[in-house]
């Protein structure tokens, strides 16, 4: 039987500029799935992750976008190494946005 | 039933009591330990008004200590431990924690078989995120464990902590959780009148902290000055051992041992409130990591025992 897990990365964080998740380390996983919510209005934001060799230095691997018209989207992941985050960006000060990111990871 | 018990190796480097509850190695998984999150019960699933963000902790992480030139550490015994973290976040130590400045592991569990004594064991190691040169250890502000009990009447968290570091000087001397005389509901929840957390709930959050690193929910112990071991750079740990020991009877500390110092406690007690609704018999032990600066650390958990007799 595999194992499986959810880490909530943001818990319900009010973002106006552009964010990063912290460093996390999956090594033990096969694969993920990043969900990212946005409660409330929000515009348009753009969802990168990102695999790092050290969880200091970072690359971009995949990408989706969470329309402002909805809450809830998701970004799957594999052959991710150790170290994994999470950039979102399109948040300003004038139009906010507050976010809760999930990563499920099973290995 | 007659039972015929045949311990794991892995359990030659612990002293645990009578009875193990718990032998948690996290090659094995998260084995229940998660991170430590307030009650969202509110509306809009808001939880209550606190002036330290317990929204903010970093995820906890299987860690095989990977390091940026080292390579990876594994564990003491296999190639997972349970990595507490924090954010880049540390503030002055005379503030209230930081958004995001500590981290937490917490286990739920409650009381079983009646005993008289609880203890925890552990094998840990911390470093300092590797984001910047020289050596680091004046970063980490301290590290910690607490049991959140509650018996059929008082609620009571029996802790310790390692100040390390404060305002980047080393400090290497250990606290237990107490409360001061004279704290006011209103001191501990620094100003929030009617605050959710009363003096003795929650010392690693609450209660005000001064510049010689005495604080409202601190006491020091006595004889605890120690010397652990910081390796000498960032990406090299070596892994220790803490051991506590409360009697839950008498509501009192027993002993303290971190690495081969052993320090007598018996006559020590944490500070008892009244007990909250519906958590009769709750035994929650809880380890965490604070930062003493604008840089992640992390505290890596090899393997923790939870016994009782």
């Amino acid at each position: 039987m595999q194992t499986t897990n959810t880490s909530v990365l943001t818990r319900r964080v009010r973002i106006s500029d552009e964010y990063a998740t912290l460093p996390y380390e999956a090594g033990w996983a096969i694969e993920g799935v990043f969900f990212i919510q946005a409660e409330g209005e929000h515009p348009d934001l753009t969802i990168t992750a990102e695999v790092s060799p050290d969880g200091i230095n970072w690359r971009m691997r995949a990408q989706a976008t969470l329309a402002a018209a909805e809450s809830l989207v998701d970004l799957p992941i594999d052959r991710f190494g150790n170290w994994l985050r999470l950039r979102v960006t399109g948040a300003t000060p004038e139009a906010t946005a507050r976010v809760l990111v999930h990563l499920n990871l099973k290995g | 039933m007659q039972k015929f018990l045949s311990y794991e190796r892995g359990l030659g480097r612990f002293k645990p009591l009578a009875n193990v509850i718990c032998y948690d190695d996290f090659d094995n998984g998260f084995n229940g330990w998660l991170d430590l999150t307030p009650n969202y019960v509110e509306e809009n699933y808001e939880s209550f008004d606190s002036v330290v963000d317990l929204s903010s902790w970093a995820p906890n992480q299987l860690s095989s200590a990977s390091m940026r030139f080292a390579s990876s550490h594994g564990s003491m015994d296999g190639t997972y431990s349970l990595k507490v973290s924090t954010a880049p976040t540390g503030g002055p130590h005379t503030e209230p924690p930081r958004d995001g400045s500590m981290g937490h592991a917490i286990k739920r569990l409650s009381r079983y078989g009646n005993p008289k004594l609880i203890q925890i064991e552990a094998w840990y190691s911390y470093t300092p995120v590797q984001d910047r040169e020289g050596k680091g250890e004046e970063d980490i502000r301290a590290i910690g464990f607490f049991f959140d009990v509650q018996d059929s009447e008082y609620r009571y968290m029996p802790g310790v902590r390692y100040v390390n570091s404060l305002g980047g000087k080393l400090v290497k001397k250990w606290q237990y959780y107490q409360v001061a005389e004279g704290v006011t509901p209103e001191d501990w929840n620094f100003g929030v009148k009617d605050g959710w957390c009363v003096p003795g709930v929650d010392n690693q959050w609450y209660g005000r902290r001064f510049e010689d690193g005495s604080a409202d929910g601190y006491q020091w112990v006595p004889g605890g000055e120690q010397d652990l071991v910081y390796n000498e750079s960032p990406d090299k740990i070596n892994w220790m051992y803490f051991r506590l020991t409360v009697d839950i009877e008498k509501r009192e500390y027993v002993e303290l041992q971190s690495g081969d110092h052993v320090m007598d406690m018996r006559g020590i007690k944490p500070t008892l409130t009244e007990g909250y609704a519906s958590i009769d018999n709750l035994i929650n032990p809880i380890f965490f990591i604070e930062t003493d600066s604008e840089r992640s650390v992390n505290l890596y958990l090899d393997s923790v025992v939870y016994s009782t007799e």
